[in-house]
């Protein structure tokens, strides 16, 4: 479960990321944020992480306070929560089994982290992460050998190494192309329903929001703007989110 | 709450079996293992005098804790005539060296022979460390800044070409063609469609060539090539290490200066 | 017969005025005044000069003589050995040297890069490593090196150690804040402690790079370490500076021959390996190339 209760993120350059935030997630939901870019949608999903520092408000991940949380207790929470990114930032010059057990770094003895020696049980859970989305036989291939829409399952199945009980992925879709875009959500579905993870996913294509969004977020200036079913989320809600008439670039199916 | 381990995948594909790290990669590494250790050996090194004469070394510290500054001043000629050794050696080998840069360079040099036997010319010329020209041209003009004038010339030319050569073969091709297609010759190429591109890295190089030549006044005056390396030789001869540690100091004072001058000299003209 | 020149036009209109060459005249000027002003006051005898042609012919046949003699006979199989000896104690120090070094550039490398300490010691550690790189090899040599290690390779080994410590942890510095921030991002994000980010977002992602330095140097110390040998620090330049004071030409020709030829070897393979590895990982061989010229 989540909770945000009034959160407050002020960058240091005065920008406000999150203005007043109300939010609970209970377990096993998935939720699309929308929003236009600058909304707040991303300094959302890393607020919950603990990557941005909340100014006020109380923040609660699994009941465990985000915003109060010491050095070592922020790891330990971070640990439970896993995340994908845009830009799928794996590390290209290492293997994709290397990279999904960077996924569990946090639980590594560092000595044995620092001369890569993983033991059999970090390098099964790989192995099945990695089964999991289906690119098994890709294990010890060079990650930059990989296609966009392979890295970015990668990239998930490090996320799933973790054991998660959350999930956020800050525009996993927004660097791939429509199919890829699709097989990737429905990974993301499939992971939620099989596994019962909290999954949070930003995203800006509003057919995309309503295709695998149990439950659609809409954000703008910092604040929670719609909050319903994607059968409720219609264009105009969109148009109320985005403060704008709808256009091609809204939509993935159309821009193909 | 916390949900489930992700294990029982949905369809079992066969698991890769983990390749084993290449031949090369291993074969190179025990060498380097093997060489590293056979070299330690030959060079009987062990790292206890670290500690053992820790105390030998110092005493002669402590003298260069104290440096005698008025030192510096003494020997001003010394100085100046590091700085006009090092700018007239880089005058000089810039210029050779843009020669040589344009006969080593596939884009500017059409002749075959004439490539090859400048790029073999050119990385002799760099295969030997400057000392050993400073030691060449002692032997033929005798102890003083002529010598070292003319070893740091050689030892500009080689770099100076080699810098330049490789900014030559990355020049963009259009401007070649267009000089090509109306006929230029070879030198009119050069000049004109070649030149302009490349003048901005080849300033820097000059720039960076002159640092070099200050900062390798210690080597020059120590085998003979005047300047204050020749002084610095003196007095640690002498055993006269306050006088040396101001020396240095001033040194690593004169190359941050120069730096920053060449920083400056860079920001404005390239 | 022949037509007008297509470049007469019929109307002529207002033409810009050629710009002024003055300034750029005065920079020629400042810089042959500089030139001059400096051949005057470097003291050299130029008149001298003549030497290089009259002696240079002379000792350079001396010394091609030295070349051609049977190499396996009396005296020349003896200079030979001795040549061959002391240039592999060079290559020994230098890659000795280069080993310390890089062990104790990585973590100053780490320290000096923006992205991975705070500005206080990213400033500290940057005006450490600048120290050393504005200190010739030869000056730590004569100061620190001798007194304790005494006349030795081992003073020079240490030497080059700690003079290649300036360059690679600049330049491993450099690297490290040319990374992808997102693999950092990423371990961070799953909760990784700082040395876990630190082994495996940033390090895997230069180390090639690094590597390639490390090669790069070693080629470098090679040729700096003929310089320690001047001071009996150890290595050919200690054989060299003895037999140019006993003008023992025929020999310095053997030696000089030695040191060409096991220089060029050894830049061929570390050349050659250092391309397959900046080429293996996939990443712009280029830059790199770049960044070596300036070490």
């Amino acid at each position: 479960m989540i909770e945000l209760k009034d959160v407050t993120v002020r960058y240091p350059n005065g920008v406000v990321g999150l203005d007043g935030v109300n939010l609970t997630i209970p377990d096993g939901e998935f939720v699309v944020v929308v929003g236009l870019s600058g909304a707040g949608k991303s300094t959302l999903i890393r607020t919950i992480n603990g990557l941005v520092p909340v100014t006020s408000g109380a923040l609660l991940v699994d009941g465990e306070d985000v915003a109060g949380a010491s050095k070592r207790e922020l790891r330990a929470i971070r640990s439970r929560v896993g995340m994908i990114f845009q830009s799928f930032n794996l590390v290209k010059r290492t293997s994709v089994m290397n990279n999904v057990i960077m996924g569990q770094l946090h639980d590594i003895p560092s000595w044995r982290a620092l001369v890569g020696l993983w033991s059999k049980a970090e390098k099964e859970k790989g192995y099945q992460a990695l089964e999991r989305v289906g690119i098994v036989e890709k294990t010890w291939t060079r990650a930059s050998e990989l296609s966009g829409g392979q890295q970015q399952r990668v990239a998930i199945a490090r996320a799933l190494a973790q054991d998660p009980s959350v999930m956020l992925a800050d525009e996993p879709v927004a660097s791939l192309d429509p199919p890829t875009a699709q097989m990737v959500m429905k990974d993301l579905q499939r992971i939620n329903r099989e596994l019962g993870i909290t999954t949070l996913v930003n995203l800006h294509f509003l057919d995309l929001a309503r295709q695998y969004g149990d439950r659609v977020i809409g954000m703008r200036g910092g604040k929670v703007v719609f909050d319903g079913t994607g059968a409720e989320a219609d264009d105009a809600v969109f148009e109320r989110i985005y403060g704008r008439s709808l256009t091609a670039d809204d939509t993935l199916a159309e821009t193909a | 709450m916390s949900a489930a381990a992700p294990t029982a995948p949905a369809s079992r594909v066969v698991r890769p079996r983990k390749p084993r790290p290449s031949r090369l990669l291993i074969g190179g590494l025990v060498v380097a293992a093997a060489f590293t250790w056979w070299a330690g050996h030959s060079l009987g090194f062990s790292l206890r005098p670290l500690i053992e004469n820790w105390s030998n070394g110092w005493v002669v510290i402590e003298q260069f804790l104290h440096p005698q500054w008025s030192f510096v001043w003494r020997v001003r000629e010394a100085w100046v005539e590091t700085i006009a050794i090092a700018i007239v050696a880089s005058g000089v080998g810039v210029i050779l060296g843009l020669v040589f840069a344009f006969m080593a360079s596939r884009v500017t040099d059409r002749s075959t022979g004439l490539f090859r036997a400048t790029r073999w010319f050119l990385s002799v010329l760099r295969s030997l460390p400057d000392i050993a020209y400073v030691l060449i041209f002692v032997a033929l003009v005798g102890i003083g800044s002529l010598a070292g004038i003319l070893a740091l010339i050689l030892f500009n030319i080689g770099i100076a070409a080699k810098l330049t050569s490789e900014t030559i073969d990355a020049v963009d091709s259009g401007p070649l063609e267009a000089a090509d297609a109306s006929g230029a010759g070879t030198w009119a190429r050069a000049r004109w469609a070649v030149m302009p591109q490349i003048t901005p890295n080849y300033l820097s190089y000059c720039l960076y060539i002159f640092e070099l030549n200050i900062r390798s006044s210690v080597v020059i005056g120590i085998a003979g090539g005047g300047g204050i390396g020749q002084v610095i030789n003196v007095q640690f001869s002498r055993f006269e290490y306050e006088n040396v540690a101001a020396i240095t100091v001033a040194l690593f004072v004169v190359v941050l200066l120069i730096d920053q001058l060449s920083q400056y000299l860079r920001r404005r003209f390239v | 017969m022949s037509a007008p020149p297509v470049t007469a036009s019929s109307t002529r209109t207002a033409r810009p005025a050629e710009p002024s060459k003055a300034k750029a005249t005065l920079v020629w000027i400042a810089l042959l005044v500089i030139f001059g002003g400096a051949a005057f006051l470097s003291n050299a005898r130029w008149s001298q000069i003549t030497g290089v042609f009259t002696d240079g012919w002379r000792y350079l046949e001396l010394m091609l003589e030295g070349l051609v003699q049977n190499p396996f006979a009396e005296p020349w199989s003896g200079y030979w050995t001795l040549a061959i000896e002391k240039m592999l104690e060079s290559v020994y120090m230098a890659w000795v040297g280069t080993l310390i070094g890089a062990l104790i550039s990585i973590p100053f490398g780490f320290l000096a890069a923006r992205n991975v300490a705070g500005p206080v010691t990213v400033q500290l550690t940057r005006a450490v490593l600048n120290l050393i790189r504005a200190v010739p090899e030869l000056v730590f040599a004569i100061i620190i090196m001798l007194p304790i290690f005494g006349f030795g390779p081992v003073a020079g080994t240490v030497a080059l150690g700690v003079g290649a410590v300036g360059t690679l942890g600049k330049l491993t510095a450099e690297a490290l804040e040319g990374i992808d921030p997102g693999p950092v991002e990423a371990a961070r994000a799953s909760g990784a402690r700082r040395l876990s980010v630190l082994r495996w977002a940033y390090w895997s992602q230069v180390l090639p790079e690094v590597v390639a330095f490390w090669l790069y140097r070693f080629e470098i110390n090679i040729r700096a370490s003929a310089v320690l040998g001047i001071i009996g620090a150890g290595g050919v330049g200690q054989l060299l500076g003895q037999l140019f004071g006993q003008r023992e030409w025929e020999q310095i020709g053997i030696t000089l021959a030695v040191i060409i030829a096991v220089t060029l070897m050894v830049d061929a393979i570390s050349g050659g390996i250092r391309h397959r590895i900046i080429a293996g990982s996939g990443s712009g061989a280029k830059a790199t190339e770049e960044e070596t010229a300036s070490l």
